[in-house]
């Protein structure tokens, strides 16, 4: 038997010397591979920004060319000044900031006392409310509609945000997430005197900042880009987010495409911008979504 | 620690008091725990399950946009002129066709993207972000961006066809290949998602499967093929599900880059809904086929549901 | 969890004012940004202008115009704030009208084609127009053709205000008929009547140009005009019946088919691109199309055209055509100030539609259609008298420019001319799928 386990082992490192070199060699070509996808996934987005860099006259020669005479930022320019771009900036933040603050503050709420407060109907509620999940959002966009217009939201910001902020699916994370955290400390500040809801604000929420850091940014990104919703419940072009704005008017001065494209770009510019920097966050907040 | 130990110990035993003591603590639980629950509960009530059951009752009534019509009962009315409705089938055959001809390419492209990136390879901060910014862009943007690469004549694509001699394509306006463009713009922008989720995933399989295995002289593709396919099983199931139920409700992309045409051939139905709705009016025949689909979609998903639970019970 | 030993270091205090100073800062960042954007939107400035929202669906060169028109009024009214959106012509414009109408907060003006407005009408979305403040702005019926002024009624009230009326004209090449001896000894175009004339000239065409003498574009219009020649009539006045004469539909489409098919003397294809490039580059001496693209023409080089009436073929001067009008969508809160100075802007415009001839369309507005300047100009005024004869669309809820109605007769009779159905075969598909659209039970109807 020694003899055997002795065999196997010279086996296994003889084998890893060959393995180890065949490992390299795919590496690299995988890693060639891996480049050549990525410059073709990159190649739209780069294009965009080098049409966006061209005075409009150049956008439309042919042959085709990636380098121009002199890029310039005047379609940038342009598009600020002449169109309501500005405006749909702003009308997104507000909506999106709020949307994502009240989506947390509504599901973290309704996960404390799901995790800590026992009270009837705990269990048969959060089915209830779990359940909602599967609720295809987009069909209900015609009922929501009518809704909206008997109380009168079409046209307005509680109109585009007030059907965003009940996400069952963050309830679901918060409790998963209270349910992670030990009660000793809730324990601890109620004996201090502390109400539930003094223990919720100042002990559970800070301990569950991942959590609610990935709801706030997720949630704030998929505000931003809701474009079906917005687009309903929203005609006024001075009431437009971004997504809507972008896709409804019209320029009446032909076709421009060095401004279309800045257009696009400073309007998926936001969303990027958060991206880079909550990276971790959105990563390990969809990873995070797989633990169940 | 900064609290005692017997802090801790006095604290536990007064917690598993807690639900059989009687009198005004169980009342104020009952209140306390209501109160943090009931502004969610409003909101959900409201603006999830109020419209489906709306919906509903909008469907039985020549429901009109202008908020009238509430009187004319038409009964089950709408639902069969829905169903002899040509139109609505070609809409529905549409939506399912984009879902057959997506999810498999943003799964198994998605699987496979995460297993080349999961070597050890330098840089995979940038591969990440390549294949995953797509999916932060809204998707004006990503239409815009696409609709610039697909124009005849001078956009990027054909330009680049009839420099290496290969005939031009009608991209967004021939019948036969629009639906196909929305699907490319599709995964382009969506696959990142799924893609995390695998690498997510593959992080999770402990590295000692794949050296056990290699001992005994299994390869590379075998292992993908014993250890790794098998183990994202449940991944899969899950993506695959989102996937579908996502896909069925296409209308973004598809009602921006070709608004459902050319001659509505890439017509999904939430675009025969807003349509039917908004466009010629009749917002109660629009919830008729909003609630077929919704039906649909809870079927479908119903049906995958329990498929994930029988691979569950089979332990993947 | 693995912050767990941390946080056991830290006490609750600690905690709590960490907390604290990252919920300022984030509050502090998102109130900077918001402040940020709000001073990026530039605010509406002096307080005494009032502001008001014009929507229209032009794009092309009938937006360059509006814009100037637009221009002239901004300079002119310094008082007034003029906010104007164009949206995408056809379905998505008149959605996006009917929403925001519906949601009550719809812009102060818009433009609609003259026979979408009874749906609206019916709908409640729109408010008639009060006539005495329209005269105190300066316009009165007999500012315009009978015709024209009806057809902006709904109910015995003015709903739309015609702007101008665009038929279905013909254009056609001067060198090419010149050769084609086709011309009269004054230079202008001999009158065509009559089938056989026409197509006897279109041949003659054919032989100058090796090509063919002409191009359609719309197979419903050009259906909808020689229809209207024919004396028939498609949907009953209260739009529950289809009254199609079959007779005469067959004598129409089949004249249509025949140009293509039979005496060949037409472009065998609806594409309006290629019908517009075949004209432009001299290759056909005949044109049948709206006559807004008489601006895309003049801007071609050493391209001499003309433009006269849609020719009578079948014993009338009948032609397709419609009217952009104004239109006052119903305010949940109306603002009797804004609608003051909406009616200034329309009445501005009205009289500013010298420039809006100029790219093409008769305006509505007879002060203007008289005027020595638009007798004065060519081609434009040549077809000024097809005003009176305009055949608009059967009146329907499902009808009207840009709708579903028109996409399906264009479909329809497109394969009839195409050779792919005859055209009593085309005539049966067209009157079912009519027919289906009348048994849909009418969302304007039920109130």
């Amino acid at each position: 038997m020694a003899t055997q386990s002795i065999e196997r082992v010279v086996h296994a490192r003889e084998t890893t010397a060959t393995d180890q070199m065949k490992r390299k060699f795919t590496n690299s070509g995988i890693f060639a591979i891996l480049l050549v996808l990525t410059i073709l996934w990159l190649t739209p987005l780069a294009w965009a920004l080098d049409t966006a860099l061209k005075p409009e006259s150049e956008t439309t020669i042919f042959p085709l060319t990636w380098l121009s005479s002199h890029f310039t930022l005047q379609a940038f320019a342009s598009t600020l000044s002449t169109s309501d771009l500005p405006r749909w900036y702003f009308n997104s933040i507000l909506t999106s900031v709020v949307i994502s603050l009240v989506t947390v503050v509504l599901a973290s709420m309704a996960a404390y006392a799901f995790s800590r407060i026992p009270f009837r109907g705990r269990g048969v509620l959060f089915w209830i409310i779990l359940a909602g999940i599967m609720i295809p959002g987009q069909v209900l966009i015609v009922p929501l509609f009518a809704l909206m217009q008997s109380f009168g939201f079409v046209d307005t910001y509680q109109g585009i945000i007030l059907p965003q902020i009940a996400s069952p699916f963050a309830v679901f994370i918060f409790k998963q997430f209270f349910d992670g955290i030990p009660r000793d400390y809730d324990e601890a500040a109620l004996m201090d005197g502390a109400s539930r809801l003094r223990v919720y604000w100042q002990v559970l929420i800070p301990l569950a900042r991942p959590a609610v850091a990935t709801v706030a940014i997720l949630t704030f990104v998929a505000a931003w880009n809701n474009f079906i919703w917005p687009f309903i419940v929203i005609t006024d072009t001075k009431m437009m987010t971004i997504p809507v704005g972008l896709a409804t008017v019209q320029t009446s001065y032909g076709i421009r495409y060095a401004q279309i494209m800045a257009s696009a770009l400073l309007g998926g510019l936001p969303a990027v911008i958060i991206f880079l920097f909550f990276q971790r966050q959105i990563v390990e907040g969809l990873a995070g979504g797989l633990k169940e | 620690m900064s609290l005692s130990q017997q802090q801790v110990a006095q604290a536990r035993e007064q917690a598993q008091r807690v639900p059989r003591m009687k009198g005004t603590l169980r009342w104020r639980n009952e209140l306390v725990g209501f109160g943090f629950v009931l502004p969610f509960l409003i909101a959900y009530a409201l603006f999830l399950l109020w419209p489906v059951l709306l919906g509903l009752r909008m469907s039985l009534y020549n429901w009109n946009l202008a908020g009238g019509g509430t009187s004319a009962f038409l009964g089950l009315g709408n639902y069969q002129e829905l169903f002899a409705d040509a139109n609505f089938w070609s809409a529905l055959w549409h939506t399912i066709l984009f879902t057959v001809l997506s999810t498999p390419f943003l799964v198994i492209l998605a699987l496979a993207l995460a297993l080349l990136i999961n070597r050890t390879i330098p840089a995979k901060w940038l591969f990440r972000l390549a294949f995953f910014a797509p999916f932060v862009l809204p998707v004006t943007v990503v239409v815009l961006i696409w609709q610039w690469l697909f124009t005849p004549g001078f956009g990027l694509i054909n330009s680049t066809l009839t420099a290496i001699g290969l005939p031009t394509v009608n991209w967004l306006t021939d019948p036969h290949v629009a639906m196909i463009s929305v699907v490319v713009v599709t995964i382009w922008w969506t696959v990142g998602v799924n893609f995390l989720l695998y690498l997510a995933g593959l992080q999770q399989i402990p590295q000692d499967m794949y050296e056990a295995a290699a001992i005994d002289g299994a390869g590379a593709w075998s292992q993908i093929l014993r250890i790794t396919i098998p183990l994202l099983g449940r991944i899969t199931t899950l993506i695959v599900i989102l996937q579908v139920i996502a896909s069925l409700q296409v209308f973004s992309q598809i009602y921006l880059l070709t608004t459902g045409g050319p001659d509505f051939v890439t017509r999904p139905v939430i675009q025969y809904i807003y349509e039917t709705g908004f466009s010629s009016y009749r917002v109660g025949f629009a919830s008729a086929a909003s609630y077929v689909l919704f039906v649909l979609i809870l079927v479908v998903t119903a049906g995958q549901f329990t498929l994930l639970q029988r691979q569950q019970r089979r332990g993947a | 969890m693995d912050c767990e030993d941390i946080l056991c270091r830290t006490s609750l205090e600690q905690r709590i004012s960490r907390r604290k100073f990252l919920c300022n800062t984030a509050l502090i960042a998102a109130g900077g940004l918001a402040a940020a954007s709000c001073a990026a939107y530039p605010t509406s400035g002096a307080t005494s202008t009032v502001p008001i929202t014009y929507w229209n669906l032009f794009g092309g060169g009938d937006g360059v115009r509006m814009i100037q028109m637009q221009n002239d009024f901004v300079r002119s009214h310094p008082d007034i704030k003029l906010n104007a959106v164009t949206l995408a012509w056809g379905a998505p414009y008149y959605t996006k009208l009917a929403m925001s109408a519906s949601g009550g907060r719809p812009p102060d003006v818009g433009i609609s084609h003259i026979t979408r407005m009874p749906a609206y009408a019916e709908l409640g979305f729109l408010e008639p127009f009060d006539l005495d403040m329209l005269a105190k702005a300066g316009i009165t019926p007999d500012n315009f053709l009978p015709e024209v002024w009806q057809r902006g009624q709904y109910k015995g009230k003015l709903y739309a205000l015609p702007l101008d009326t665009h038929p279905f004209v013909t254009y056609y090449n001067i060198d090419i008929c010149k050769k084609a001896g086709l011309l009269g000894p004054d230079g202008d175009l001999k009158l065509i009547q009559g089938p056989t004339a026409l197509i006897d000239a279109l041949k003659q065409v054919k032989q100058v140009t090796r090509n063919w003498g002409l191009a359609n574009i719309g197979p419903w219009r050009l259906f909808s005009g020689l229809y209207g020649q024919l004396g028939g009539k498609i949907l009953s006045p209260d739009a529950k019946e289809l009254v199609l004469d079959n007779t005469k539909a067959e004598q129409a489409l089949s004249f249509m088919a025949d140009l293509i098919l039979k005496s060949k003397v037409a472009f065998p294809s609806t594409d309006y691109a290629a019908a517009i490039a075949l004209f432009a580059s001299q290759k056909i001496g005949f044109l049948w199309n709206g006559e807004w693209e008489v601006t895309t023409f003049q801007a071609v080089p050493n391209f001499h055209f003309n433009m006269v009436p849609f020719p009578n073929i079948f014993g009338g001067n009948q032609t397709e055509g419609d009217s952009h009008s104004f239109i006052l969508p119903r305010q949940t809160y109306p603002d009797p100030v804004r609608r003051a100075a909406t009616f200034t802007f329309m009445s501005f415009m009205l009289k500013d539609s010298f420039t809006w001839a100029q790219g093409g369309h008769i305006p509505a507005y007879v002060p203007v259609a008289t005027s020595d300047a638009y007798k004065k100009l060519k081609p434009q005024s040549n077809y000024a008298g097809a005003a009176k004869d305009v055949v608009v669309d059967p009146p329907a809820w499902f009808s009207g420019s840009g709708s579903d109605f028109e996409t399906l007769a264009d479909a329809v009779f497109g394969a009839v001319v195409l050779g792919q159905l005859t055209p009593a075969k085309g005539i049966q598909q067209f009157r079912a799928r009519v027919q289906r659209m009348l048994d849909t039970p009418s969302p304007t109807s039920a109130t």
